[in-house]
């Protein structure tokens, strides 16, 4: 089945540091921003949510029409808040294991 | 709480109230329209009741009082469901008024977020969505499986004009006009009836109406009949204040007064004419219908038999009847009869009754999946709920029960389930559980856009509302909702969504998202010809670098044609469209600093300002500069400025990057300035541009004066202008000039350009910049804020020259003729010229004569060597500076040229660096000089490698032999060679084999190697070598050809100007002081390329070549040298003696300081294993010859080639004894030699080598300075070298 996800990284301040589009479905022009608007939607979910529970993996905590918002809420203490992930090795791997696993 | 008082609460009061149809005569209609109201707008304000204090006693014996109460009046004609499609159009054109009436606010910036949140959040929803809402409840009205909307009572009304009154009323209610409720059995056409005469008293007297009533009574019944007497105000002038009809006829003119014709007596005759139809017709026949229903019911339906007994019936049932909309249920069937039980209940505010009895029904239509009747019911329990306040889960259960099952059943319960849903999310709002009020609102969406685009909105309000906001989802919803809008073309509505979106997405980082909503709402402010809000929103997503190509494309072409609309030319401070890269901002200007081209102005400014402290006149005070003069007389801001001239360009680079994929236009680049004649006035424009920069979506009016005067007649500067296209991710380096006029200050201000013809980009630098390379600049205390401030004072000659064809590439060695041209614009003359050149191995000046020569011919050996002009400009350079002779200036427009000598030194590649001084020949100009720097680049090729070893004769004393190796190291080139020479007089160099012998082929073919001996021959006298060192110009050589007599070719005078002049270079360059010189000898090799190079077409004069070679050492291992003389083969006669062998041993000094040698002699045998150490000596002492360093590229090793001697064999070694005393000790002065004899005596024939004796030597420097060069030197010992004497035995 033809699927289409948008993997992203949020920082503090809502700041998003890493996107990709994965999925096989093929690409629609208005898909990352639809997906950055639900993205972005998601994060008034997921700030009530972190702190009512210690589970770092939200599992489908939002929706818009077919699509659902799973989350891991994640710390990484060497983190310099507000720079962005450009890492093309990043961007490799989490490609790979989009095609992997969706 | 009390549930009444919410919101929810008074609309179903006021919706689910009791429905009164009015039949009506056309007459009285027309009585009403007097008053310019139909006849039920004239009742309505008089229908609901706020106090009339009834008693009500419906299931209980306990009867309650009804406080509130209010009736719905109908005509029969509107007593049906609405059609659909009329109801969507009114809708449609509600939005579209509510859209045009607030535009006012359209333009402006949406408020922040932070004021909506401090306010209470409800006056940012617009009004009409309640209008809105309350009619979509209504389309869903006197719907057959609900009763409340069902008709209650029947208002017959006949006016007392009409023919035979009492039959009207009659045909009335027989008229097939009745709604199709009544007729299809939905519900009981036995309705209550109440008959009413209107009678309009400005017809006629009311006696009439009296009696017409009286006989209405006779036939109706007393109590069910009433006479109304309007427009009892016969002028129609009453005037009254607070109308009760302007809050029910909302499309009423202003203007017009309803209600004129009635005065106070017939509004109070309707209100009580109302009122006793409520109180003594209406709820008491309600009640009675509770109380009949009840009792029936209860018989049927209540108590354990009765529900099994229903159970059991419907069972059976089920399997008879499964239309798909559920069975069909009439008036008089159990269950209407319950809905209609529980609907009555519920509009006399026994909501407990009613509760039971739509429980009790609930079971019964889910048992018949009639699912419609089964989700009325069940939205009526949630509403009963809530007006119990009681069990809010079971409430909201009950809704969202109902609402599905509405849902479930598809397009026939769309409109319920909207209805429903909206009366759910009023529930939710009065409990504050506002973002489930926003999931319901998002779940009513259907196909219909507007009116998913109405719910989404209301969605987005509702997260606003709730606690904590739920800003991103209020931001997300808002946009759904816009561009639902913008699908039905409600363009007003979908800017004003979007613009409350943009106050949640300021400042975004979310690339795709930022772009979407400016884009857009740009796009819509267009439509509507909006174009300055529109190009503000455009401007927001130029630069989208994360978008698709064409994306790109998109809000590029969509941003020009919006600004093309607007038919004028925007100016935008900061525009991202192409990017400005701050970090490449270079000024370069030219104060007393010029430069010949812009690679010059590159150079670090420490180079330059090394090279020409020679040449500038030395600073009187320590703390101020070559503007002294001036600065007296000019404030301190001057000097703190930059300095440029009038009439001279200042450039600026600048790099511009195109962010994005497609290719971009640019033209008109050209810079910002300020010109302004006084200091004060650019104080004050500096104070104006800080407040420009505060708000930079301001379009600069003043900038745009600015360059108005640019371009008026008074023009104080010129800007130059650059067009350029960028191709997609391409960045371009753009220089800009500007070029002041007139003295004064002159501030860059910063860069404007145009963006495809269309749009100006401004980009100011002040405050921008702080970090940049100003090249011209040699102040470092200078103020950021004067990095580009200008003082421009009056204008000044400028030297403009170059180095005419300095070749970029050449082979190493090459000498060449260069000639240097300097010109002079301007009318003042210039004198007084100084040069300086970086690298003097590569550049020499030449004499003023030397300008038309010709290379190689002027360098030919005439006949007899005349000492002419040996280095004749000798005097002219000091420190390596070359002045120019007194009588040259250089006047206006006049050419000027000067001859260089070039020689390419070393390979490699090389900058050269040339500083021309000049002082001004009006001295009333503002600067005393200047200086051009010239900036040339150079590649070297590596041609002839040379390298020379010189090793002492062993048979002579003062003559060495020198093997010069030769590598053509060029890949295509052959050389000739012309010509060795030796520098200097003290010696002579001469060839050991003839010329043909060593090269056949004349010439060195690419990568040939080669070697050849030469014999060099010291004929120094120490007293001449001082003279000649003395005098220190002249360059004496002796030459060796190495070209072969028959060839035209002929020798070269290596002591003539260039030759010379370089060759003195190279021993400067190797760092060795002439006096030192005196066992070094200098080479000089000189070649001619084979073909000459044809460049340009033109067959040129073979290249000359010159390689020199400095310094090369004839020292030997030690400053101490000695021969040994004497017989070699003697015959003697040992029967009569031993022999005795007189030997001579020549000790010759080749320091300069006193030796003292003393020669040991060692007979023992046992001391002869000592010279096998030889070699370990001789290599310690070279590891001392090799620290001196060699002269680059060529090598020079000078080897003791009489120490290669094989070693003595043992058995060759017989007792001899050296006869003198076994140690002599001389003196030697310095570069002299002596002679002591030695005496061998000789016991038997044979061969003896008499290498057995040492020489320890001790020189004693002259002096301290000395004392490092010979540090090793100083004490040694040498052993012998082999000596063989062989003794025969004579007969």
């Amino acid at each position: 089945m033809a699927s289409t996800a948008c993997f992203m990284i949020v920082s503090r301040n809502d700041i998003p540091i890493y996107e990709a589009e994965v999925g096989s479905a093929a690409k629609r022009e208005d898909a990352a921003q639809l997906h950055q608007f639900i993205l972005h939607a998601a994060l008034d979910v997921v700030q009530d949510l972190a702190w009512t529970t210690s589970a770092m993996f939200l599992k489908g905590i939002d929706r818009f029409n077919d699509m659902v918002v799973s989350v891991y809420i994640l710390l990484n203490p060497l983190y310099l808040p507000g720079s962005r992930i450009t890492s093309s090795h990043f961007d490799t791997k989490v490609r790979a294991l989009a095609r992997k696993y969706i | 709480m009390d549930p009444t008082t919410t919101p929810l609460g008074r609309m179903l009061l006021d919706e689910i109230t009791p429905v009164v149809m009015v039949l009506r005569t056309p007459l009285v209609e027309e009585a009403c329209a007097k008053n310019g109201l139909s006849f039920i707008q004239m009742l309505s304000p008089f229908c609901s009741f706020n106090n009339i204090d009834v008693p009500v006693r419906t299931s209980s014996d306990q009867p309650y009082r009804l406080q509130k109460f209010k009736l719905r009046l109908f005509y029969e004609s509107d007593i049906r469901q609405p059609n659909l499609e009329v109801a969507k159009d009114r809708l449609r054109k509600v939005i579209t008024h509510a859209g045009e009436k607030d535009d006012s606010e359209l333009s402006l910036d949406p408020p922040p977020l932070s004021n909506i949140l401090a306010g209470s959040g409800l006056d940012i929803r617009p009004s009409w969505f309640e209008f809105v809402n309350k009619e979509l409840i209504n389309t869903v009205a006197f719907s057959d499986h609900e009763a409340f909307d069902h008709p209650v009572a029947c208002l017959l009304v006949v006016s007392s004009k009409d023919e035979q009154p009492i039959n009207k009323f009659v045909d009335l209610f027989n008229s097939n006009k009745l709604p199709s409720l009544l007729n299809d059995g939905a519900m009981d056409p036995k309705i209550l009836k109440h008959y009413l005469l209107v009678h309009d008293n400005q017809d006629d007297p009311s006696e009439k109406a009296t009696h017409l009533l009286t006989d209405m009574r006779n036939t109706f019944g007393s109590n069910d009949c009433k006479l109304l007497c309007i427009n009892s105000s016969r002028e129609g002038q009453m005037e009254h204040q607070d109308s009760p009809w302007s809050l029910y006829i909302s499309d009423s003119s202003p203007g017009e007064h309803l209600g004129h014709f009635l005065n106070i007596d017939d509004i109070n005759e309707i209100k009580d004419l109302m009122q006793e139809i409520s109180t003594k017709q209406i709820i008491p026949y309600m009640e009675q219908k509770v109380r009949v229903l009840n009792q029936q019911i209860s018989a049927t339906r209540k108590g354990f038999r009765n529900q099994i007994k229903n159970l059991w019936w419907r069972k059976g049932k089920d399997e008879t009847a499964d239309s798909p909309s559920g069975p069909t249920y009439t008036f008089s069937s159990n269950e209407s009869q319950i809905r209609i039980l529980g609907d009555y209940a519920f509009m006399l505010r026994d909501y407990e009754l009613a509760l039971s009895n739509y429980r009790l029904i609930s079971t019964d239509y889910k048992l018949d999946k009639a699912w419609k009747r089964y989700a009325g019911v069940q939205e009526m329990m949630g509403l009963a709920y809530f007006m119990l306040d009681q069990s809010r889960k079971d409430a909201e259960y009950c809704m969202e029960n109902a609402f599905n099952t509405y849902l479930k059943i598809g397009a026939a319960g769309q409109q319920n389930a909207t209805r429903c849903g909206l009366w759910w999310i009023e529930m939710l709002k009065t409990r504050d559980q506002y973002k489930e009020a926003a999931t319901v609102y998002f779940r009513i969406c259907n196909e219909e856009p507007l009116h998913s685009a109405v719910m989404l909105e209301q969605a987005s309000y509702c997260y606003l509302l709730s606690q904590p906001p739920m800003l991103h989802k209020y931001g997300f919803h808002l946009v759904l909702s816009g561009d639902l809008y913008r699908k039905c073309d409600q363009i007003k509505h979908a800017i004003r969504t979007y613009r409350s979106a943009t106050s949640v997405y300021k400042g975004t980082t979310w690339s795709y998202i930022k772009d979407h909503v400016h884009f857009h709402i740009g796009q819509w402010y267009g439509i509507l010809g909006m174009y300055d809000v529109a190009v503000k929103h455009m401007l927001e997503v130029l630069a989208c670098t994360h978008q698709s190509k064409t994306t790109q494309e998109l809000f590029l072409r969509d941003f020009l044609q919006i600004v093309q609309n607007t038919g004028k030319m925007f100016e935008v401070l900061g525009l991202q469209l192409p990017v400005i890269k701050t970090s490449s901002l270079k000024v370069i200007y030219e104060d007393h600093r010029t430069y010949a081209s812009a690679t010059a102005a590159s150079v670090t400014e420490s180079f330059w300002h090394s090279l020409e402290e020679d040449i500038v006149p030395s600073l009187p005070a320590s703390r101020t500069n070559w503007l002294e003069v001036q600065s007296k007389l000019l404030p301190k801001l001057y000097k703190e400025s930059n300095i440029c001239v009038a009439g001279e360009a200042i450039k600026v680079d600048i790099e511009f990057e195109n962010p994005l994929k497609i290719p971009i236009s640019i033209s008109g680049v050209s810079l910002v300035c300020e010109h302004s004649a006084s200091l004060d006035a650019v104080k004050l424009n500096f104070c104006d541009n800080d407040a420009d920069a505060n708000d930079p979506t301001e379009p600069l009016e003043d900038v745009d004066k600015k360059l108005g005067e640019t371009s008026s007649s008074i023009s104080q500067f010129t800007c130059s202008e650059v067009n350029l296209s960028l191709g997609g991710g391409q960045s371009n380096l753009v220089q800009l000039s500007v070029t002041p006029k007139i003295e004064g200050i002159l501030n860059i201000v910063g860069v404007r350009w145009k963006l495809s013809r269309s749009v100006v980009g401004l980009y100011n630098f002040d405050g921008n910049v702080k970090k940049k390379s100003s090249k011209g600049r040699r102040k470092t205390k200078v103020s950021s804020d004067g990095d580009l401030k200008f003082v421009v004072i009056k204008s000044l000659p400028k030297l403009e020259g170059l180095i005419s064809a300095l070749p970029e590439k050449l082979y190493a060695g090459n000498l060449r003729h260069l000639v240097l041209e300097l010109k002079n614009q301007s009318e003042i003359s210039v004198k007084n010229l100084k040069i300086k050149v970086s690298q003097p191995r590569f550049l020499s000046v030449g004499r003023q004569e030397d300008l038309n020569v010709d290379i190689p011919s002027s360098l030919e050996k005439k006949g007899n060597i005349e000492q002419k002009g040996v280095s004749t400009n000798q005097k002219n350079v000091s420190q390596g500076v070359f002045h120019f002779p007194e009588d040259v200036s250089i006047q206006a427009g006049a050419p000027f040229s000067w001859p260089l000598w070039f020689r390419a030194a070393v390979p490699g590649n090389f900058s050269l660096h040339t500083v021309i001084y000049y002082e001004m020949g009006d001295a009333s100009s503002g600067m005393k000089y200047r200086t051009l720097r010239m900036h040339y680049n150079l590649q070297v090729l590596p041609s002839v490698d040379v390298s020379f070893r010189i090793g002492p004769c062993p048979s002579r004393l003062h003559d060495f032999l020198v093997r010069m190796d030769i590598v053509n190291k060029t890949s295509s080139e052959s050389f000739q060679l012309n010509q060795l020479s030796s520098v200097g007089h003290q010696w002579e160099i001469s060839l050991l084999q003839p010329v043909e012998t060593i090269f056949p082929s004349q010439c060195l073919i690419p990568g040939q190697a080669l070697s050849c001996f030469f014999m060099l021959k010291s004929c120094q006298k120490s007293l001449a070598t001082e003279e000649n060192l003395s005098s220190g110009s002249a360059l004496p050589g002796h030459d060796v050809r190495l070209f072969s007599e028959s060839s035209n070719a002929v020798l070269f005078d290596i002591s003539c100007s260039p030759l010379a002049d370089f060759h003195a270079c190279e021993r400067l360059q190797n760092g060795m002081s002439i006096q030192d010189a005196s066992d070094k000898v200098d080479f000089i090799l000189i070649s001619r390329q084979l073909k000459g190079e044809s460049e340009h077409g033109i067959s040129e004069p073979p290249h000359l070549f010159s390689h020199h070679a400095c310094h090369c050492s004839t020292a030997r291992t030690s400053p101490i040298s000695w021969v040994i003389d004497g017989p070699r083969l003697r015959q003697h006669d040992f029967s009569s003696s031993f022999c005795e062998i007189n030997l001579r041993m020549t000790i010759y000094n080749s320091s300069h300081s006193i030796a003292s040698v003393t020669m040991n002699s060692i007979d023992s045998a046992a001391e002869n294993g000592e010279s096998s150490d030889t070699s370990a000596v001789i290599s310690g002492s070279q590891a001392g010859w090799y620290d001196v360093s060699p002269v680059d590229g060529i090598k020079v090793t000078s080897d003791g080639l009489g120490r290669t001697g094989d070693p003595v064999s043992p058995e060759s070694v017989s007792p001899f004894i050296w006869c003198s005393s076994s140690s002599v000790m001389r003196q030697l002065e310095p570069m002299s030699s002596t002679e002591v004899p030695l005496k061998i005596c000789v016991f038997s024939p044979g061969t003896y080598d008499l290498s057995n004796y040492v020489l320890n030597w001790n020189i004693r420097p002259i002096n301290s300075s000395q004392e490092d060069s010979y540090k090793r030197h100083s004490s040694g010992r040498s052993p012998g070298y082999p000596y063989y004497v062989t003794v025969l035995q004579s007969d």
